[in-house]
């Protein structure tokens, strides 16, 4: 049987359609109360007073948290895995304590009969602030006499450091040329539809929380350290959505909730709202990039320099964290051997940053991608030639970027090929150059603002290529913090376990939540194939439970863990369930273990020399490893179970850094080429993509069907942001972006039919040749959209540095300066 | 608090009881009823992770008061297949791999649902334009815009007969005559 490899059917969906998910919102506790939180309307204000109105009890309220309250009883977070560099400790709360640094930072907590009660209870809370003057950009952080955010760290500069390999400067020597540029990526969020959300109740046993956290290791440490608990139960029921959000800031929320519940001595509900989310549940970061690149008139690229600030909002607890996954990708597809990547993260008076699709990847990814172009323009080469240039070539795999990640296998030029294929490169290039000559362009060649813009829609078309790396490796950070005293948990370990049951069927457990990417449906293919089983006779044993389910510290739905951590779990559990169940097969059929095999479900025997077939089937082999020692093989243990523990079997050489902080910053790199083609409004500024084509090396595709669901969702989610989805600030640090409309997700309109071909190369290093497939096609999709809008504008000459590209952005891009002054808007559109 | 008391229809069954007034139609649903299919995403009308159909019209139902469903026919997610194991759009989405997390999913189903009403042979950019009431941050909606393609391309190859049959669970769900 061949499962792997089939679009299986899904086991998630069925309960899906018919609105049988079940959500941390849809569960209900007897006597349980329902909390709000109070959130600071400031952006930066010192807190002089929290007063709880007397008469608070007679409207139905039932407990409050004050900061005075959460100081006096819980612990301040360790700053965690995200904060290294962190260079004093500065301690943080649930709540804020004395000082609020962005809009919407949590400062008291109710909890009523009623959300609506509690919801009312919140104009009771009288919280007199003394506000600062807010810092409202990473620009304003670092301007003279910038009021400080921490007072304790004496600079907004909350951490600044560097990586370098190779040697970059002798690089620079060499050049035939130096490009520079200087690029931005900003502020975005995934949006998971169902915001954060925790249920706690505590009795004197142990505390129970129900909480939709992609990484429940998190919730796990924080509420057990904040409330010195040592009996905690977290337990993951279905996830609307995470992409790295509920990984970092919902930790503030479970311990909030929790103090709630013991506080109160009832169980508490905390669902938080749309716009609460916005404001406080952590944004991508906003990267600003001053790149060097040093190139050979061949196109070449020698080395590169790059100089990183990370505006990271009014938090320390994600300090470095966009920095740090950039060495994940750090030398993107390409063979240059030199790189200097210096860094700085910002503090702002804006929402923190956490984990999102890809984390500092799309920002490494748009640099290459963006320098790759540029490199192109400036020598007078074809940009697609300059990117093949200085590809890893198919024959140097398994290949070793200079700071110790070990690409498994790949190639991308093959991808490269197959895209230009696909999206009909050369046929395009034709159209658009007849579009362009019918187009007449008044003003002056080399004023590009002198350029009067027709109605006709311009088209453009990009092509790039990048790398998903996946499988986790913390001590990735120790690269920039060697002094770290306490290693951040290096490589990874995670667990499964299969059972076969009495009746014959087969259920089990993973260590890791799932939050839409299919888990159960994958786990459970790879059982059937290893078993000889059908799917239909295999069920995940529920959601993930603290205490039933075997996890490690990747215990997460992060960084793509399950494709490498959770998939070599499960087979090797169901690889050792195999065999005790072919050794107690043997023992029934009294036959030489050799000669026997599995089909369906049931153990068939086969003579040496032909003649009669015995056969036992699953249910008959369960009832006899739990109810019938009699018929057990002298020795063996009972029941049909295991667990087992995978960790990467190659993880070494570079899981620790070296001295050079050379690190396997991940462990496995999926490869992606994205084509698109846009068509851009020159009277409007609006960009639609008309056509997107991805050809995708992914390894060994489990289920092919839900790879692509990861592909296209990613995909969009890139486009989206590149076309303008975002945060915006106010210079005072108010948001203005507190709905999804306001924010600009794409809906079905925006999002292009995104066209999907595989080109799987197998990892010669994992379990079944598998890699990455998760966030991928978030980290190249920015980039191929600012390429193409580039060429779009090429007629105007301009350049595309910054993202997004909203409507407004690509007008100003059009029209120069002074777009009001010099030109009247053209109309009829 | 205030009361008021409600009679209406929903998934087929009569409801008598009382609500505050300013109870939304999605808390009404959720919270006294216990149909936790329909979910809440921003409760202000823009994502579509609460529509249902309310005498055959599909609405959000965070943007609908409890008491305005008074005596209405309402249809959730949970009564969508009455009768059977589930509708044709639930098995368009099960078998096109059409969602991911599953919480936008319910929503969705309505909306997909209440288009095919309308429009049973709906183009892809009559059903783009149509299911862009409601936002999906999982799939990037291709194959959800697919599953309703082939469901509708299905229909149209197996002549009126599938339509009647796709209709006959609308008339069960609910609708007005």
């Amino acid at each position: 049987m061949t499962y792997i490899g089939s679009s299986a059917p899904s086991k998630e969906a069925p309960r899906y359609v018919a609105g049988r998910g079940r959500y941390v919102d849809d569960l209900v506790l007897p006597r349980m109360l329902h909390a709000c939180v109070l959130r600071s309307p400031y952006a930066h204000a010192h807190i002089q007073s929290v007063l709880v109105a007397a008469g608070l009890q007679a409207s139905g309220v039932r407990g409050t948290l004050t900061p005075e309250d959460i100081k006096a009883l819980s612990r301040p977070f360790k700053p965690g895995r995200y904060a290294a560099g962190l260079r004093v400790p500065i301690p943080e709360y649930a709540t804020a304590i004395d000082k609020v640094r962005y809009v919407g930072e949590p400062v008291a907590m109710v909890a009523a009969d009623t959300r609506a009660a509690a919801e009312d209870a919140l104009e009771l809370i009288e919280v007199e602030y003394d506000p600062l003057p807010a810092v409202g950009s990473p620009e304003a952080a670092i301007a003279d006499a910038a009021p400080l955010i921490y007072e304790e760290l004496g600079s907004n500069i909350a951490w600044q450091g560097q990586v370098s390999y190779g040697d970059v400067d002798a690089a620079f020597r060499r050049a035939d040329r130096v490009v520079r540029e200087n690029l931005k990526i900003h502020r975005y969020s995934s949006t998971p539809l169902e915001p954060f959300a925790c249920l706690v109740e505590h009795t004197p046993e142990r505390l129970t929380i129900w909480c939709n956290s992609q990484s429940p290791d998190v919730i796990y440490d924080a509420v057990s350290e904040a409330l010195g608990i040592d009996t905690v139960r977290v337990i993951v029921p279905d996830i609307g959505g995470g992409f790295g959000q509920k990984i970092h800031l919902i930790r503030k929320y479970a311990v909030l909730t929790a103090l709630m519940a013991v506080k109160t001595g009832r169980p508490v509900k905390w669902v938080e709202d749309r716009s609460e989310h916005m404001m406080a549940g952590g944004h991508s970061c906003e990267q600003e990039f001053d790149v060097e690149a040093a190139v050979r008139a061949d196109g070449t690229v020698l080395g590169l320099k790059i100089i990183d600030t990370d505006d990271v909002g009014g938090s320390i607890s994600t300090l470095t964290i966009h920095f740090t996954n950039k060495l994940n990708n750090l030398f993107n597809t390409y063979q240059v051997q030199h790189l200097r990547l210096e860094g700085r993260s910002v503090v702002t008076n804006r929402c923190p940053v956490v984990p999102n699709r890809g984390i500092g990847k799309p920002g490494m990814c748009f640099v290459w991608e963006r320098m790759m172009d540029r490199i192109g323009q400036v020598l007078a080469l074809d940009p697609i030639e300059v990117r093949r240039r200085n590809l890893i070539k198919k024959d140097q795999f398994p290949y070793t970027t200079p700071n110790g990640n070990i690409y498994g296998s790949g190639d991308y030029e093959a991808l490269l090929d197959k895209v230009l294929a696909n999206v009909g490169y050369d046929d395009f290039r034709r159209r658009q150059a007849e579009s362009r000559v019918g187009r007449a362009l008044s003003g002056s060649p080399g004023e590009p603002g002198r350029v009067r813009p027709t109605g006709e829609p311009l088209l453009g078309i990009g092509v790039v290529i990048g790398v998903e790396p996946g499988g986790r490796n913390a001590a990735r950070d120790m690269a920039i913090f060697p002094q770290s005293k306490q290693m951040p948990g290096a490589g990874g370990v995670e667990g499964a376990t299969v059972k076969l049951e009495k009746n014959g069927s087969v259920v089990f457990r993973l260590g890791s939540p799932s939050c839409g990417q299919s888990h159960e449906t994958t786990a459970a293919q790879i059982i059937a194939d290893v078993l000889g089983i059908r799917p239909e006779r295999i069920t995940m044993a529920g959601t993930f439970d603290s205490s039933l389910s075997p996890w490690g510290v990747s215990s997460s739905n992060s960084g793509n863990n399950f494709h490498l951590y959770d998939v070599g779990a499960v087979h090797g559990a169901a690889t050792r369930l195999r065999d005790k169940v072919l050794t107690l097969a043997a023992h029934v059929l009294k036959a030489d273990i050799a000669l026997l095999r599995i089909e369906d479900g049931v153990v068939v025997g086969r003579l040496p020399h032909g003649g009669a077939v015995e056969s036992v089937s699953f249910a008959e082999l369960g009832k006899i490893a739990y109810a019938n020692q009699a018929l057990l093989p002298p020795g063996m243990e009972g029941g049909l179970e295991f667990t087992y523990y995978h960790s990467h079997p190659h993880a070494d050489p570079l899981m620790l850094p070296d001295m050079e902080g050379r690190v396997r910053a991940q462990y496995t790199f999926s490869s992606a080429a994205h084509a698109a083609i846009v068509e851009v409004d020159p009277g409007t500024g609006r960009v639609r993509v008309r056509r997107y084509v991805i050809v995708s090396d992914n390894g060994t595709l489990i289920n092919p069907s839900v790879v692509d669901g990861q592909i296209y969702g990613s995909a969009a989610h890139g486009i989206s942001v590149a076309l303008g989805e975002g945060f915006v600030y106010g210079d005072d640090g108010q948001l203005l972006t507190l709905t999804l409309l306001d924010y600009g997700k794409s809906t079905t309109l925006e999002t292009p039919a995104i066209e999907i071909e595989h080109y799987p190369v197998p990892d010669p290093f994992t379990t079944l040749g598998q890699k990455a497939a998760g966030e991928g096609a978030a980290i190249p999709s920015p980039a191929a959209i600012a390429s193409a809008v580039e060429d779009a504008l090429a007629p105007f000459g301009v350049q595309v540095r910054h993202l997004p590209l909203s409507p407004e952005h690509v007008w100003r891009l059009i029209r120069g300066p002074d777009p009001l002054t010099e030109f009247e808007t053209p109309g009829g559109r | 608090m205030t009361r008021l008391p409600i009679t209406l229809t929903v998934n087929g069954e009569a409801y008598d009881g009382e609500v505050e007034p300013r109870t939304l139609l999605v808390h009404f649903l959720r919270d006294q009823l216990g149909l936790t299919g329909t979910h809440v995403g921003c409760v202000v009308g823009e994502c579509g992770a609460c529509s249902v159909m309310v005498d055959g019209a599909l609405v959000k139902s965070c943007l609908m008061l409890a008491v305005q469903a008074r005596d209405c026919q309402v249809t959730t997610i949970e009564g969508l297949a009455s009768g059977g194991p589930s509708h044709p759009v639930q098995e368009a989405f099960v078998n096109g791999f059409a969602l991911q997390c599953g919480f936008c999913t319910p929503g969705f189903v309505m909306a997909a649902h209440a288009l095919l009403q309308r429009n049973p042979h709906p183009t892809e950019e009559e059903i783009r334009h149509d299911l862009s009431s409601n936002l999906c941050m999982c799939t990037g909606y291709v194959q959800i815009v697919e599953a309703i393609k082939k469901l509708a391309t299905t229909q149209v190859a197996e002549g009126p007969k599938a339509s009647t049959s796709v209709a006959g669970g609308l008339q069960a769900s609910g609708l007005k005559k």
